[in-house]
């Protein structure tokens, strides 16, 4: 019998090593754009796009056309390329499939972008593969697979399952009271995910899941209070926690909130004097739009460098308010809110909390004819919903007389 | 604020984030309900009600440990009977 390649429980998706090679096998067609329904036509679109080896972009499944517009693609989204026809009869070919398509294929990913529209970075195989270990140790693995698909770590993890033919349950945007009978019933042995995603699932679990060996955190600020809960819930783990951009790919890894800078990439990294953690250029992804300084790329994160030479994330730098993860730039948001007719102005932040790290707050001035306040609201939300993805949308609307201003015109960013 | 109305802007609070759901409010603070499990609350729901509950009352309910059922709420903010 061949190999399990992804079990989709939402969507009653169940497929083999093998279907997925047929159903490879029987694209004849491919978008430049890529924005795929399901996460398993996202992966079908990835890999027949690398064994093609062509340039592609990757977007998520679930944004609207004002987001789209915003990302200001500069392809033509219908455009489509035909594929030469490929035989995939087994996992030898399908490797080797991917070795040649490798050397040529690129595949474009949007940051979340700082100020202004996001920025398209190019990412090739060897920078997406940088940290994937193959072998017979990794044979057996499980993976629950629980980051967005059509993001950087996504595709990280999809590549380590890949590479090792590793069965992949995904667990993303799965029911959370189902999520811990996945673990128990498929055998998971890791998991790579958000601290908001463990916060939010860990308490779920009744009993502990012996089978998973390894538990990775990565996205948000490491957070030590949540050690004890993993290690309850997954007690034969090891926990690693990984710093990874859209920019770069992975760039370190740390048992603990310490990240050891590996000797041979000591070069690639630099501490400005106001704490900020530079990234070489020769580390990162490929990208005409990201600015650099010299040779050196500003990563926005501030980091303390300990005695052993070790650093440690203290914050970010600019305004980007991470949600669970996400990273939202809070003049989207408030550019779609005040796109209403009703709206004057609009200040959006984030508010600490222990789940999500942030939630986004809105202050909202409307324009004196309005009565209704809590028809306002849900006129709001309705909006927003339609058109943003919901880690964007603040979720406590404050109506206020005036939007604080610094002196230069600019919102006051707490 | 004394015990009755915390436990109304409680109720009054879970209910505004089912309503946003599109999910059915609830009538009463069933102290067995679990947040995650009956009333199907993601973490961004969580997230909200920590914060519209540590707003109202200072208190931060998630400060010791991951919270889910209603009669655990309600002991974090000292409202129990």
């Amino acid at each position: 019998m061949s190999k399990l390649f992804l079990i989709d429980p939402k969507r009653g998706i169940e497929k083999t090593y093998h279907e997925f090679f047929k159903d490879i096998e029987n694209i004849r067609f491919i978008n430049k754009v890529i924005k795929a329904s399901t996460p398993y036509e996202v992966f079908l679109m990835l890999v027949r796009s690398l064994i093609e080896g062509i340039v592609v972009d990757l977007l998520d499944s679930d944004l609207s056309e004002s987001e789209i517009q915003r990302l200001g693609i500069d392809e033509d989204m219908s455009a489509q390329i035909s594929l030469k026809s490929v035989s995939v009869p087994d996992s030898e070919t399908f490797f080797e499939l991917i070795k040649a398509g490798a050397k040529s294929w690129k595949i474009g990913l949007y940051t979340s972008g700082t100020t202004g529209r996001p920025k398209k970075v190019y990412h090739t195989f060897a920078s997406l593969t940088r940290n994937v270990k193959t072998g017979d140790k990794y044979a057996d693995n499980v993976w629950a697979f629980a980051y967005n698909p059509t993001h950087v770590a996504g595709v990280q993890v999809f590549f380590q399952a890949l590479m090792n033919e590793n069965p992949m349950i995904y667990v993303f945007d799965m029911e959370k009271s189902e999520i811990p009978n996945a673990f128990y019933n498929y055998g998971i042995t890791n998991i790579s995910a958000t601290p908001t995603f463990y916060r939010t699932v860990l308490a779920l679990f009744d009993k502990p899941v012996l089978s998973v060996t390894r538990v990775t955190l990565g996205g948000e600020k490491y957070d030590p209070n949540l050690e004890n809960e993993i290690k309850r819930v997954f007690p034969n783990a090891k926990i690693t926690n990984i710093y990874a951009s859209t920019e770069a790919g992975t760039l370190l890894t740390a048992n603990q909130e310490y990240f050891d800078i590996p000797e041979d990439r000591k070069n690639f990294f630099k501490i400005a004097e106001d704490g900020e953690l530079l990234v070489h250029v020769d580390y990162l992804g490929e990208s005409t739009e990201l600015v650099l300084d010299g040779e050196w790329y500003h990563t926005g994160d501030i980091v303390e460098l300990t005695e052993e030479g070790k650093i440690k994330f203290i914050g970010r730098k600019n305004e980007m308010i991470n949600v669970g993860g996400y990273k939202v730039n809070p003049n989207e948001v408030e550019e779609e809110i005040k796109k209403l007719d009703f709206v004057l102005d609009a200040y959006v932040y984030g508010k600490r909390n222990q789940v999500t790290g942030n939630i986004l707050v809105a202050e909202v001035v409307l324009k004196s004819n309005v009565e209704n306040l809590q028809d306002v609201e849900t006129a709001i939300y309705r909006h927003l919903q339609n058109n943003l993805q919901s880690w964007k949308i603040p979720r406590i609307i404050k109506f206020v007389d005036e939007v604080k201003l610094t002196r230069t015109g600019k919102k006051v960013r707490r | 604020m004394n015990k009755e109305n915390i436990k109304a802007f409680l109720l009054e609070t879970i209910n505004k984030i089912l309503k946003k759901k599109g999910s059915k409010p609830i009538e009463t603070l069933d102290e067995g309900v679990s947040l995650r499990n009956d009333l199907g609350f993601d973490s961004l729901d969580l997230a909200e009600l920590t914060v519209r509950i540590e707003d109202e009352t200072g208190i931060d309910i998630f400060e010791k440990g991951i919270v889910d059922k209603i009669s655990e709420i309600m002991e974090r903010i000292g409202v129990n009977e």
